[in-house]
């Protein structure tokens, strides 16, 4: 596939250009002066500077909430609680400025979610323009988990900073068809092709060895891992809050409720937290995961040995949200070494 | 030389070893550093060996009376609502505290969460804990590796840059205006009582809002909790909050929504704060803990400025006093009931 | 009357009012007796005593769409329960100035004492807090929408 050449103001140009067709979204400053997902005016960059937005990129694929339907919540109206499509429909959304660990916990969240209408709807509806990253931060693990500081999964267009400008490589379909409207491109000269392959060869070594927790987690024995002893120190530093879930990208537990309001119903889909304490919690009242200890390992487990098994891959990216703003310090780094270790 | 911090991390792993080692108590919780720096993990031990593992700075942010009812519990007998209470003196736990920390125990005995008898409380006078947000503010939020504390400064490195800053200047908005550094309840003491600080005006970022029109309080107020994930870290950070069921768990009625919702965000955050009325001690756990800083302790510190001038109170100063919302005079002030303020203005 | 609700001025304020079993609802009930006129935007929730009001009522009442709340209970020391409402006043000053404090109209949510025999102070009430309210117009900070 052909690699393109923009500089600052061609890129700037190209958003501008697909700003008729998308709501762009990137990371950019909040009012709090933090690095967040907002809404790109026409033609404005996304913050470029190493680190990730704040919160967590699922919301653009499993919304909080997600309306499933809608329904009138008058009793005389002859369609009472029918229920019908969600009448909003929203443009398609561009996010610009994806980092690789970001856009691989999109193409892992596919994996449970492969036959839910919403989500890959959701996923139709949103292009991706990734950008790699060439420092890694103290928190970055990316390359423990599978990915690729450089890496173009779930990507549509991959954009790799060479210099002041930037190199473009379509990795889709969509991808491609974006790139048309890059006017202002120049095609990728044979220099700037072997900065970009040394581009990619350096920058997972700034970041810490690589190693494949995956293939050796899903050979060892599920219950020896259950069972161990580390996960009751863990749990009594554990606030239970959901920061981690909430933040984590790769969370994708939901649960379900019927809101009514005037009149109005609407069911939703929101996050739910394997921290939180209705998480699992039956009907009769028995609630499987009642303590602290079985919530925290859940997550961890979850994580590191449910998904494995099942899907393969470790249900991380290695973005180290969690590691970066848990209220404790747990560290899933240190809970990957310590299931290692058994 | 060793520093203020380092001082007193020796101190605690002595007295602890020696709390242990005796049998004096079961368990001792207290903080110990993990791998990222400015962040420190409270951490339950419970041999004289791991005494060695507790340290000591300004990052330990979260209060410690917010595991202590669960450490107590850990060591009773199982026990069913109605179950007569366990026979026989139970385990001991010991516990750090500084100021508000041990107003919070007290009010914790106030409220029959915690048995003092069963509490040994290791206190210390707090020279007021850093908040880490203000450090990565000012290194421009750029990744930080390394952070060394001096007494009164801190060396703050990441890639490619080092920076020294005045630790007061990154000292949280709570202890900077904390009028009550010493722990008012405590059985051993690591350094000695401060005694009270003089803070000139104390309730200066509640008074700073509270002149401004409605509309630009809403503005403020709207805009601060817009980031609002609702994780629940502030609940959950808080030692005031142990309802087995939380307000915002509760579905029949249900008093707020599940998901992000503008109104729903701002009723938990107002219905959290003022669960806290006449009980909060200021310990800023709450703000400390969020991880989109939002800056809710304000909420939280308008009450106590409120339960200060009507009531004349402050939450868990001494084991006698009843908490400000448990008890009432006769003659409270009243000014506010509309049938008091027609017949003021009709006079 | 097509016309009317058409108008802009055919907006009326929805108040909640919580009053407690013993004086307050009482009041109420003496103001329709004693053929009192005040105005239907009151809505009345009765309730065992001005102590059984929590903030979550208060604030479920704005989130629902009420522009105003009400909440009367008994004179101080003429309580049912001998002190629900003195424990209630101080809930409700902190619970007031806290409301204004993030930007809810101070008009928004009133506090009064009725008595059984004070009908005519119900009646009067309830149309000075339906006359404040309506000055402040629809509420919306807390109004939960989707």
């Amino acid at each position: 596939m052909k690699v393109l050449i923009l500089d600052k103001a061609g890129f700037q140009d190209w958003l501008r250009a697909l700003a008729g067709e998308f709501d762009i979204i990137g990371p950019a400053e909040n009012t709090k002066g933090l690095l967040d997902w907002n809404k790109l005016e026409p033609g404005e960059l996304p913050d470029f500077r190493p680190g990730l937005p704040k919160s967590s990129i699922k919301t653009f694929f499993f919304p909080q909430p997600e309306t499933l339907l809608e329904f009138s919540a008058r009793p005389g109206d002859d369609q009472a609680f029918r229920p019908h499509e969600p009448s909003e429909g929203r443009r398609a959304r561009l996010l610009a400025g994806v980092r690789p660990c970001d856009a691989r916990s999109v193409a892992l969240n596919s994996m449970p979610y492969a036959s839910d209408p919403y989500f890959l709807k959701n996923r139709e509806n949103v292009a991706m323009v990734g950008l790699a990253c060439t420092q890694g931060c103290s928190t970055c693990f990316c390359t423990w988990t599978g990915g690729s500081p450089v890496g173009s999964d779930g990507m549509d267009v991959m954009a790799y900073p060479l210099g002041d400008a930037f190199a473009l490589e379509p990795v889709t379909g969509r991808g491609k068809d974006m790139l048309l409207k890059a006017s202002s491109a120049r095609e990728a000269a044979q220099e700037d092709l072997a900065a970009l392959d040394a581009l990619k060869a350096s920058a997972p070594s700034s970041l810490p060895d690589a190693m494949d927790p995956a293939s050796v987690l899903r050979e060892k024995e599920l219950m020896s891992l259950y069972n161990a002893s580390f996960w009751q120190g863990l749990s009594e530093s554990c606030l239970n809050c959901g920061t981690c879930t909430f933040l984590c990208p790769t969370c994708y537990c939901f649960d379900i409720q019927d809101e009514t309001l005037k009149g109005k119903g609407r069911r939703i889909r929101y996050w739910d937290s394997c921290m939180f304490p209705l998480f699992t919690l039956h009907a009769s009242g028995h609630n499987p995961r009642g303590e602290k200890v079985k919530r925290v390992r859940n997550r961890f487990m979850h994580k590191l040995k449910y998904f494995p098994d099942r899907f393969g891959p470790l249900s991380c990216v290695g973005c180290g949200r969690c590691v970066r703003d848990c209220p404790v310090n747990i560290d899933i780094r240190q809970v990957m070494k310590d299931l290692l270790a058994i | 030389m060793s520093t203020v911090n380092e001082k007193i991390t020796s101190e605690i792993r002595e007295k602890v070893r020696e709390l242990l080692a005796s049998g004096h108590v079961a368990a001792f919780l207290g903080y110990t550093s993990g791998s990222v720096p400015m962040v420190m993990q409270p951490l339950i031990i419970r041999t004289p060996e791991d005494a060695d593992r507790l340290e000591w700075n300004s990052f330990c942010v979260l209060n410690l009376a917010n595991y202590l009812p669960a450490l107590l519990k850990s060591f009773e007998p199982p026990r069913r609502p109605g179950d007569p209470p366990p026979e026989g003196p139970l385990p001991k736990v010991g516990v750090l505290a500084t100021g508000c920390w041990s107003r919070n125990m007290v009010i914790q005995v106030q409220e029959n969460q915690v048995d003092r008898d069963r509490v040994v409380v290791v206190g210390i006078s707090s020279r007021g804990m850093v908040d880490r947000k203000k450090v990565l503010a000012a290194v421009g939020h750029r990744d930080v590796t390394a952070v060394y504390e001096y007494d009164h400064s801190l060396k703050v490195s990441g890639p490619g840059y080092e920076r020294e800053i005045n630790r007061w200047d990154v000292v949280r908005d709570n202890c900077r205006t904390c009028v009550h550094p010493d722990p008012v309840i405590f059985d051993h003491m690591i350094g000695d009582l401060k005694g009270e600080r003089d803070v000139a005006d104390r309730f200066r970022q509640v008074e700073d809002i509270e002149v401004l029109a409605p509309e630009d309080r809403w503005s403020w107020f709207s805009t601060e909790i817009a980031s609002c994930i609702r994780c629940y870290a502030c609940r959950n950070a808080c030692p005031l909050c142990y309802c087995p069921t939380c307000f915002v768990d509760d579905s029949r009625p249900q008093w707020v929504g599940k998901s992000i919702d503008k109104a729903d965000t701002a009723i938990f955050h107002i219905l959290r704060a003022y669960h806290c009325a006449g009980r909060c001690t200021d310990c800023g756990s709450c703000e400390s803990a969020c991880p989109m800083g939002i800056k809710m302790r304000i909420l939280t510190r308008k009450l106590q400025k409120d339960v200060l001038e009507l009531y004349g109170a402050e939450a868990g100063m001494d084991m006698q006093s009843p908490p400000p919302l448990s008890t009432y005079k006769m003659d409270d002030p009243q000014d506010f009931i509309l049938t008091e303020s027609i017949k003021g203005e009709e006079k | 009357m097509n016309d009317i609700s058409k108008s802009k001025g055919a907006w009326e304020p929805k108040i909640i009012a919580f009053l407690c079993n013993w004086c307050s609802y009482a009041g109420a009930d003496l103001a329709g007796v004693s053929r009192y006129q005040y105005p239907p935007s009151i809505r009345i929730v009765r309730v065992p005593c001005s102590g059984r009001v929590s903030p979550n009522l208060i604030l479920d009442a704005l989130r629902s769409g009420a522009d105003g709340v009400l909440v009367s209970g008994c004179h101080p020391g003429d309580c049912h329960y001998i002190s629900g409402n003195y424990y209630a006043r101080r809930r409700f000053a902190l619970l007031k100035r806290f409301l204004e404090f993030v930007g809810v109209e101070p008009d928004r949510v009133n506090f009064t004492w009725i008595s059984a025999s004070e009908g005519e102070q119900f009646a009067q009430v309830a149309t000075e807090v339906t006359e404040r309210v309506r000055k402040l117009g629809p509420a919306t900070h807390l109004l939960k929408e989707f």
